[in-house]
C-alpha cells in the first residue's frame, strides 16, 4: 500500500507492528474481510480524535492517544506526550499536547498537500523530502513550536528583518518591501436540504470566509477589514478569527448559531483589526441563517410501469444576481439498470446524459430566464441490462438532485466587503482589491414522493 | 556503492531491527564508526546529518552508560566546533544531539563537567541578541540553543532559576523573530523557580524578589522538583506560595508577557499561556483578572491550541475569572465549533470531547468521567444531532453526546429526543439492509450499541430493534459475526437480557427459513449463530437440535464430509452439551451424535462426535459440565490438552482450520534419493541367463514397486515460536492423480527447531493435510507445501545385485532391447531423438544425468548404453551415439506411454 507514512522521527514505523495495527484500525488492510474482531468490535468506540492501538491484543500494552489525519493515501499521525499517570486514563482535553498535536498535524497537512489538497506525486515527494528539516524547525526535540508554512505560500518581495526597535512577530519571517496591496476575498457557501413536504422542514444555511493577502510595509502594520450587513440582515454567527486579529468587540462574538433565543440586536458592522502575516490567510469565518435559500427547488419522481417520470422546477430568489459563472443540476439514478431512452424537455439550458448512463446533467448555463424559473419534465427508461451504480441510501424512490453553482461578484446575504471597508494605516497609498462570490455546497433537493433521509441539521 | 549508500543501508538496518543489527556488530563499534565518520572532513553535511539523527533518536541505545554518554557528548562537541559556520543545519542537528545525549544519559542530573560546559556554551550562544556578533545567517543556531536550554530546564526543573534576570533582559532586548524562543525560555524558568519556592515554608519578600533578580550560575541541586513537575491540572492540590508577598514586579512582568503573547506562533502562544496560568495559580498575590484583557481575543480564536489553552484557564480559575455568562457563552461557542462547517473533522471531534469534559464552575461530579455539563440542554444539543450524512466518528460522537443529554433530560423532552435518536438508528439499519458497505455495517452496530447502553431499558424500542435486526439477518446472514459480537458486548453490561432476546429471535428466524436458504455458505453463518445461542441457558435448544437433524439427514452434508462444516456443527454440540436443559433433549442429541459418528465422511469429525457421544451417555450432567468447563487461559497443561480434544471454542476451532502459513515443509534429503527398496538377489559366480534371472525377479510380488524419496521434515522459514517443538505429527498424503497407489500415513514423533530434522521416506506426491500437536497440547492441522515429484526422480538403476558383472548387465540390456524392438508387444515402442551437443561435451552430459544408469560406457567409440528402470516393471533403454554433427539417442521402452515423458526429458536436459 503506497502510504507515505509521515515519520515524525526517522523511526521506520512502517515495518512495526504499530503501523500494521494502525492500518487495521483505519480499515486500510483486510478491507475485504467483513468482520475482523480487533477492528470491528462494536464496543470499540471510534468517536474520539485519538486512536488507541492495542499492541499485544486485548488487555495488553496500548499506544494512546494516537492522533491521525488521513487524506487520500497520506496518513499523518503523531503521539502526543501524556504528562500524567497512565491510569486512570486522563481525559483527552486535560492533555495540553493533544491540541498542539492537532495543530501540528493540520499544519503538516497544509504543508504537504497545499491549498488544492491533491498535490502531484513528484511535488508531494519533494515536500516529503523537505520534511525532516521543516520538522527540525517547527518541532525540535519533539516539542511543537509552530506549524509548518503552508505549501506554496512563499511571499515575494520580503526582506529579512534584523532586530529593530519593534519586536518582530514570530509568525512573520520578514517585512514586505514594495507596493502596498491588500486583497480581500469573501466567499460564501450555501448548503441546503429541500424536501418539498409539509412533514419535513426544509433547511439551509450559509457559511462564509474572508481570505486576505496583505502586502504592507512595516513590522506590525495595522489593517482593518469591516463587514457590513444590509438593514434587517441576519447577524453573522459563530465567528472564528485568525490569531493575528488584535482585538475583538464582545458584540461581534455574541451571535451563535446554537442559540435559539438569540435576540441580540447586533447586526454589524463587524470590524476586524489585525496585523497581517505575509502569506495568504483566513481572516475570519462565520455562519449565518438566511430567511430563504437562494434557489428553491422541487423534484418529483414517480415510477410508471418500466420507466421513471421526473418533474423538476427551480426558482431563483430575487435577491440573487441572475448571472452565474456555472450552474448545473445533477440528477443521479442509483440501483437501476443503465439508462436507455431519455425523453426529457427543459425550459431553459440543455440536458446531457452522462457517459456512464446513470446521471442526467442539466446545464442551466449563465442565466435563468426572466421569470427566474426553470423546469424539467419527462421520462427516463432503464432498458439496459447492465446494472448502474448502487447506493444504500437511495433505494426505491429515495432520490435527489444536487445543484452546483457559482455566482461571482455577489454574496447572497449582501454581506458587504468593498474598498471602503478595508483600512490600511500606511504611509503609502494602498491598492485594495476585493472580490466576493457565492458557491453551492451540499445543495440537495430530495424527491418529494419518496422517503428522504431525515436531517435536523446539516 | 558510495559511502553514503553504505551508511544509508546500515542506518536503515539499525532502525529496522535493533536486535538483528546488534547481532552483527556491537553498539560500541557502531558508535565509534559513527563518530569517526562525523569527524571525517570529506564527508558531506547531508550524510553527517543522517548520522547525527541516529544519535538524536536513540541516545540511550548508543550510549548505554553515563560515561559513554559523556564521552560521546565530548566527541560531538568537538565535531560541533570543527563544523564550518556555513553548515547551519548540521550544526543545529549536532546541538540537539548533544543535548539529547546529555539529558538521556543522566549527565545532566549527575552534574558532569561536559554538561556544565555545554550549558555554559549554550548560554553564551544566546547572548548574541539581535545577531549583532554572528550575523543573521547564524540565527537558527541561536534558536536551537534556546530550544536546547528549554529542554534542559524541562528535564531538570529549576536549572535556570538563578538566571532569571539575565534571561529577562535578553528577552526584552531581542527584537527579531527569535523573541518567541527567549520568551518561552524565560517563562518556563520563571514558572519552575516559583514552583520550587512553593515547596518552601514561609517565603520572605526578599527570597521572592531574589528569584526575579537572579543573575548567578546554574542551579544544579534543584532536582527535587522532578517528581512533582506535572501540570497543575493533574495535581490534586495546586502548590501555592504564602500569602501577602509583594507581587508588584512579577505582576508587571506578567502583564508584559501577556501583552506580547500576541507576537508568538499560536502553538507557542498556547504553551506560554499555560505557563502563565500556572504561575498565577501558584501566586496568591497575582490577580486572575490579569488575563481578562486576552479573553475576548481567545474566545474568538479559530486556533485549536489557543482555544484549548482557554479551557485550561477556565479549568484552573473557574468562577474567579469566568462569570456564569462567560461559562454559558464558552459552552455555546464549543457547541458551535463542534459543528462548524469550516473546521476539520478531528478538531470538531476534539471540541465534542471538550464539551463532555467541560470544566464547569460548579461541577456536580469530579470523577473525570464523561458527564455532561448541566448547561448542555436538549435544546442546545439538538444542534449536534447525528445524521446519516455524518462521517462515522462524528456520527458516533454526536450520538453518544445526545444519548447522555436525553438520559438526563426531563421526561417529555427526553421521549421526543430519544424518539429522534431511535429514528436515526432505524435509518442506519435501513442502509445496512440495503447492502451498506462494511464500514456502514460496523458503524451502525456501534451506534446501536451506544443507544442500547443508554436505553436498553425501554422495552418497546428494544423489541423493535430486535425485530429489525432479525429481519435483516434473514436477508443478510453475513451479519452473523457482527450480531454475535453485539450480543456478547451487551451481555457484558448491566442489562444482559436484551442479548438473550436477540439471540432467541435469531434462533427463531433460522428455524423458519426455507430449506433452500440453508445453503452451504449460509449454513456456516447459521451454525455460528446457533453455537452462540446454545450458550444461553435461558433459551430452549430443542429447535436447534431438530434443525441440525433435519439438515444432516436430508442433505448430502455427511457424504461431502467437509471438515469445516463438520467442525462448525460439532461446535454447536459442544455448547449444547453444556446446556442446563440437556436432559430434555438427551435422546435426540445422542441420536444425532451417533449419526454423525457413523455417517460423516471425515475421520476427525467422526472421532469428535464419538467422544461427545461417549461423554454424553456416560457422564452425569454435573460431571459433563465439569469436564467441559475448561478455561482456555487456565494455564495448566493438562487442562489445555483436554481442551484440545474437547472444546470447540471459537479459538480452538479457528486454530484447527487449515492455516495459510506453512509450519513444516519437506526438503529433499541431500544424498541420492533414488534407490531400490527391494532385497538384492545374492550374486553367484555362475554364468546364467541373466535375463531369466531378472525376469524371475520381476515376478516376485512387491519387487521394485516402490520409489523411496527421502526428505527432511523441517520447519518452514518463518513460523511462530509456538511451533518450535512439534509433536505427534501425522503426515497424510493424497496423490493428486491416479498414477500412484495410496500412500500410507507417516508418523513422526517430534520435530524440534534446534535439532537435526528427522528424515522422512515418502512415496510420491505428498499433498494432503496433516495433524500435529504443539507443546501446549493443542492439536493443529496444517497443510504442507506441495511437493512435486519430477520424472527423473522415479528412475531407478537396473535392479540387479550390486556386484553383478558388466557382462551380465549388458546381456540383460540387449535382451530387453531385442524384445522391445521386435514389436511383439503392443505396448513397446522405439523412437529416435537427435540433438546437437553444444557447449558441453556429450560425455559430460551423460555423466551428469545418467551416471547411475550406465550399462556400457565406450567413450572411445563414442557410444553409450543406458537403462532406466521405472517401478513397478517398466524400462527405458537408450543407445546414445555420437555422429558427425549430432548425437543420436535411440530409445526403446516396454511402455509406449512413457515416450512423451522421455522425449520432453531429453529435450529438457539437452536444451542449454
Amino acid at each position: 500500500m503506497p502510504n507515505p507514512w509521515l515519520e515524525l522521527s526517522t523511526w521506520p514505523f512502517q515495518r512495526t507492528a504499530s503501523y500494521k495495527l494502525l492500518l487495521t484500525e483505519l480499515g486500510l488492510v483486510d478491507a475485504d474481510k467483513p468482520y475482523v474482531e480487533v477492528r470491528d468490535d462494536c464496543a470499540r468506540q471510534h468517536r474520539s480524535p485519538a486512536v488507541e492501538l492495542r499492541l499485544d491484543g486485548p488487555g495488553g500494552r496500548t499506544l494512546w492517544p494516537l492522533l491521525t489525519f488521513t487524506q487520500g493515501a497520506l496518513i499523518l499521525a503523531c503521539l502526543p506526550l501524556v504528562e500524567a499517570p497512565p491510569e486512570p486514563r486522563p481525559p483527552l482535553p486535560s492533555l495540553a499536547s493533544v491540541s498542539q498535536g492537532l495543530a501540528l498535524l493540520s499544519g503538516l497537512q497544509d504543508f504537504l498537500c497545499g491549498p488544492g489538497g491533491k498535490p502531484e506525486p513528484d511535488v508531494l515527494a519533494s515536500r516529503l523530502a523537505a520534511l525532516p528539516s521543516v520538522l527540525l524547525q517547527v518541532c525540535p526535540l519533539g516539542r511543537p513550536l509552530d506549524t509548518p508554512p503552508p505549501a506554496g505560500s512563499v511571499p515575494a518581495a520580503v526582506a529579512p528583518s534584523p532586530g529593530g526597535a519593534q519586536k518582530q512577530p514570530a509568525w512573520k519571517a520578514g517585512v514586505h518591501r514594495g507596493r502596498v496591496v491588500v486583497s480581500v476575498a469573501l466567499t460564501e457557501k450555501v448548503r441546503s436540504m429541500q424536501y418539498g413536504k409539509s412533514s419535513q422542514q426544509d433547511i439551509w444555511d450559509v457559511y462564509g470566509m474572508v481570505m486576505c493577502k496583505c502586502e504592507v510595509e512595516g513590522v506590525l502594520p495595522n489593517v482593518s477589514v469591516t463587514l457590513t450587513l444590509p438593514p434587517n440582515g441576519s447577524p453573522l454567527q459563530d465567528i472564528l478569527v485568525h490569531p493575528c486579529v488584535t482585538s475583538l468587540d464582545a458584540s461581534i462574538l455574541t451571535a451563535c448559531s446554537v442559540d435559539e433565543n438569540d435576540c441580540s440586536a447586533f447586526s454589524g458592522p463587524y470590524k476586524f483589526p489585525f496585523s497581517p502575516p505575509l502569506e495568504l490567510f483566513r481572516l475570519c469565518s462565520y455562519t449565518s441563517q438566511v430567511p430563504m435559500p437562494p434557489i428553491l427547488g422541487s423534484y418529483q419522481l414517480k415510477a410508471e410501469e418500466n420507466h421513471l417520470k421526473a418533474n423538476v422546477v427551480l426558482k431563483l430568489h430575487e435577491s440573487v444576481k441572475n448571472s452565474f459563472e456555472y450552474y448545473e443540476a445533477h440528477i443521479p439514478f442509483f440501483n437501476q439498470n443503465l439508462m436507455g431512452s431519455v425523453e426529457v424537455k427543459v425550459s431553459s439550458g440543455q440536458l446531457e446524459v452522462s457517459k456512464e448512463k446513470s446521471l442526467l446533467v442539466w446545464v442551466l448555463g449563465q442565466k435563468f430566464p426572466k421569470s427566474r424559473e426553470a423546469a424539467l419534465e419527462g421520462t427516463v427508461h432503464f432498458s439496459g441490462t447492465v446494472a448502474g451504480p448502487t447506493d444504500p441510501l437511495c433505494t426505491g424512490l429515495t432520490a435527489y438532485i444536487k445543484l452546483y453553482f457559482r455566482v461571482a461578484d455577489a454574496v447572497f446575504r449582501y454581506c458587504r466587503v468593498d474598498q471602503h471597508s478595508v483600512q490600511v494605516y500606511s504611509s503609502a497609498k494602498p491598492r485594495i482589491v476585493t472580490t466576493r462570490e457565492l458557491v453551492s455546497s451540499e445543495y440537495y433537493i430530495w424527491n418529494s414522493t419518496g422517503d428522504a433521509p431525515v436531517s435536523l441539521k446539516i | 556503492m558510495t559511502i553514503a549508500d553504505l551508511w544509508d543501508q546500515r542506518i536503515s538496518a539499525f532502525l529496522l531491527s535493533l536486535s538483528q543489527f546488534l547481532a552483527t556488530t556491537s553498539t560500541e563499534s557502531f558508535l565509534a564508526e559513527l563518530l569517526h565518520e562525523l569527524r571525517n572532513d570529506k564527508t558531506n553535511d547531508q550524510l553527517k546529518t543522517l548520522l547525527v539523527s541516529v544519535l538524536l533518536e536513540h541516545p540511550t541505545i548508543l550510549c548505554p552508560s553515563a560515561s559513554v554518554g559523556e564521552e560521546t557528548a565530548l566527541e560531538l562537541l568537538s565535531v560541533f566546533s570543527h563544523t564550518p559556520q556555513k553548515s547551519i543545519v548540521l550544526k543545529c542537528n549536532v546541538m540537539l544531539a548533544i543535548t539529547n545525549v546529555i539529558i538521556c544519559t543522566s549527565c545532566l542530573n549527575t552534574h558532569t563537567k561536559t554538561a556544565e560546559d555545554w550549558l555554559d556554551l549554550l548560554f553564551q550562544m544566546i547572548q548574541d541578541i539581535n545577531d549583532y556578533r554572528c550575523g543573521l545567517s547564524q540565527q537558527p543556531i541561536r534558536a536551537t540553543a534556546c530550544d536546547c536550554l528549554r529542554e534542559m530546564e524541562t528535564c531538570s526543573p529549576g536549572l535556570l532559576s538563578q538566571k532569571l534576570e539575565a534571561l529577562y533582559l535578553l528577552k526584552q532586548q531581542e527584537t527579531t523573530v527569535l523573541h518567541q524562543s527567549y520568551c518561552l525560555l524565560y517563562t518556563l524558568g520563571l514558572k519552575n523557580a516559583i514552583r520550587i519556592l512553593t515547596n518552601q515554608k514561609d517565603v520572605t519578600d526578599l527570597e521572592f524578589k531574589s528569584i526575579l533578580g537572579g543573575n548567578e550560575g546554574f542551579a544544579w541541586k534543584s532536582n527535587q522538583l522532578e517528581l512533582t513537575s506535572l501540570p497543575i491540572n493533574m495535581l490534586v492540590q495546586v502548590p501555592r506560595l504564602t500569602q501577602g508577598l509583594d507581587c508588584k514586579e512579577l505582576k508587571s512582568i506578567m502583564s508584559l508577557l501577556l501583552e506580547e503573547s500576541y507576537l508568538l506562533m499560536p502553538i507557542s502562544q498556547s504553551a506560554l499561556l499555560r505557563e502563565l496560568v500556572e504561575v498565577v495559580a501558584m501566586v496568591p498575590g497575582l490577580s486572575r483578572t490579569l488575563f481578562k484583557s486576552q479573553l475576548l481575543r481567545l474566545f474568538g480564536t479559530a486556533d485549536v491550541s489557543l482555544m484549548h489553552a482557554t479551557l485550561f484557564m477556565k479549568d484552573t480559575f473557574t468562577d474567579s475569572l469566568f462569570t456564569t455568562e462567560d461559562e454559558n457563552f464558552l459552552l455555546k461557542r464549543l457547541v458551535g465549533m463542534a459543528q462548524h462547517p469550516l473546521l476539520r473533522i478531528t478538531e470538531k471531534l476534539f471540541y465534542m470531547e471538550c464539551i463532555l469534559h467541560f470544566p464547569e464552575n460548579r461541577p456536580i461530579s469530579s470523577s473525570g468521567e464523561e458527564s455532561l455539563p448541566v448547561l448542555v440542554t436538549p435544546r442546545l444539543a439538538a444542534f449536534l444531532h447525528p445524521t446519516v450524512f455524518n462521517d462515522s466518528a462524528t456520527m458516533l460522537c454526536r450520538l453518544n453526546l445526545l444519548c447522555l443529554v436525553h438520559l438526563e433530560a426531563n421526561e417529555g423532552e427526553a421521549d421526543k429526543g430519544i424518539g429522534f435518536l431511535f429514528d436515526h438508528i432505524m435509518a442506519l439499519l435501513k442502509i445496512v439492509d440495503n447492502d451498506g458497505s462494511r464500514e456502514v455495517v460496523v458503524t451502525s452496530l456501534r451506534a446501536l450499541f451506544i443507544f442500547l447502553m443508554h436505553f436498553s431499558g425501554m422495552e418497546e424500542l428494544s423489541e423493535k430493534l430486535i425485530d429489525k435486526l432479525c429481519d435483516m439477518y434473514s436477508r443478510h446472514s453475513r451479519l452473523a459475526p457482527n450480531l454475535i459480537g453485539l450480543a456478547d458486548r451487551i451481555q457484558e453490561h448491566p442489562r444482559p437480557v436484551w442479548s438473550v432476546k436477540l439471540l432467541r429471535g435469531l434462533q427463531k428466524r433460522i428455524m423458519e427459513m426455507p430449506p433452500l436458504q440453508l445453503t452451504i455458505h449460509n449454513l456456516s453463518w447459521h451454525l455460528k449463530v446457533l453455537k452462540r445461542v446454545a450458550k444461553e441457558g435461558q433459551i430452549t435448544q430443542r429447535n436447534t437440535i431438530y434443525l441440525l437433524l433435519n439438515v444432516l439427514i436430508n442433505s448430502n452434508l455427511c457424504e461431502r464430509g467437509n471438515w469445516q462444516v463438520g467442525n462448525a456443527v460439532l461446535a454447536v454440540y459442544r455448547n449444547l452439551l453444556d446446556h442446563p436443559s440437556i436432559d430434555q433433549v438427551f435422546i435426540e442429541l445422542a441420536d444425532l451424535l451417533q449419526y454423525i459418528s457413523i455417517q460423516y465422511d471425515d475421520t476427525d469429525i467422526k472421532d469428535h462426535a464419538r467422544i461427545y457421544y461417549t461423554l454424553l451417555t456416560n457422564l452425569s450432567w454435573e460431571k459433563l459440565t465439569g469436564v467441559l468447563a475448561k478455561r482456555l487461559d487456565g494455564g495448566r497443561a493438562k487442562e489445555r490438552s483436554h481442551s484440545a480434544i474437547m472444546a470447540e471454542s471459537e479459538e480452538i476451532a479457528s486454530n484447527l482450520t487449515v492455516h495459510k502459513t506453512h509450519v513444516l515443509q519437506l526438503i529433499k534429503a541431500q544424498e541420492k534419493a533414488a534407490q531400490s527398496s527391494s532385497d538384492s538377489v545374492e550374486a553367484t559366480g555362475e554364468v546364467r541367463n541373466w535375463l531369466e534371472v531378472y525376469q524371475g525377479q520381476l515376478q516376485t510380488p512387491g519387487f521394485g514397486s516402490e520409489v523411496t524419496l527421502r526428505y527432511n521434515l523441517t520447519h518452514a522459514k518463518e513460523t511462530d515460536p509456538l511451533f518450535d517443538k512439534v509433536f505427534t505429527i501425522c503426515l497424510h498424503f493424497e496423490p493428486k492423480d491416479s498414477n500412484y497407489a495410496k500412500v500410507t500415513d507417516i508418523h513422526v514423533p517430534c520435530v524440534f527447531r534446534d535439532r537435526k530434522s528427522p528424515e522422512v521416506k515418502v512415496k510420491l506426491k505428498p499433498f494432503q493435510p496433516r495433524m500435529f500437536t504443539t507443546q501446549d497440547g493443542r492439536s493443529w492441522h496444517s497443510r504442507l507445501p506441495d511437493v512435486s515429484v519430477s520424472f527423473p526422480e522415479i528412475f531407478l538403476p537396473l535392479p540387479l545385485p550390486p556386484n553383478s558383472s558388466r557382462e551380465c548387465r549388458e546381456q540383460v540390456f540387449e535382451r530387453i532391447w531385442e524384445a522391445t524392438a521386435s514389436g511383439n508387444s503392443d505396448k513397446s515402442a522405439i523412437s529416435l531423438f537427435c540433438f546437437k551437443p553444444e557447449d558441453k561435451s556429450l560425455a559430460d552430459l551423460i555423466k551428469t544425468h545418467f551416471q547411475g544408469y550406465l550399462i556400457t560406457d565406450q567413450q572411445s567409440e563414442r557410444s553409450w548404453k543406458v537403462l532406466l528402470f521405472l517401478p513397478p516393471k517398466c524400462h527405458i533403454l537408450l543407445k546414445i551415439t555420437q555422429a558427425e554433427d549430432a548425437a543420436q539417442v535411440s530409445i526403446a521402452t516396454d511402455n509406449r506411454e512413457l515416450l512423451p515423458f522421455v522425449n520432453s526429458y531429453l529435450q529438457n536436459i539437452t536444451d542449454n
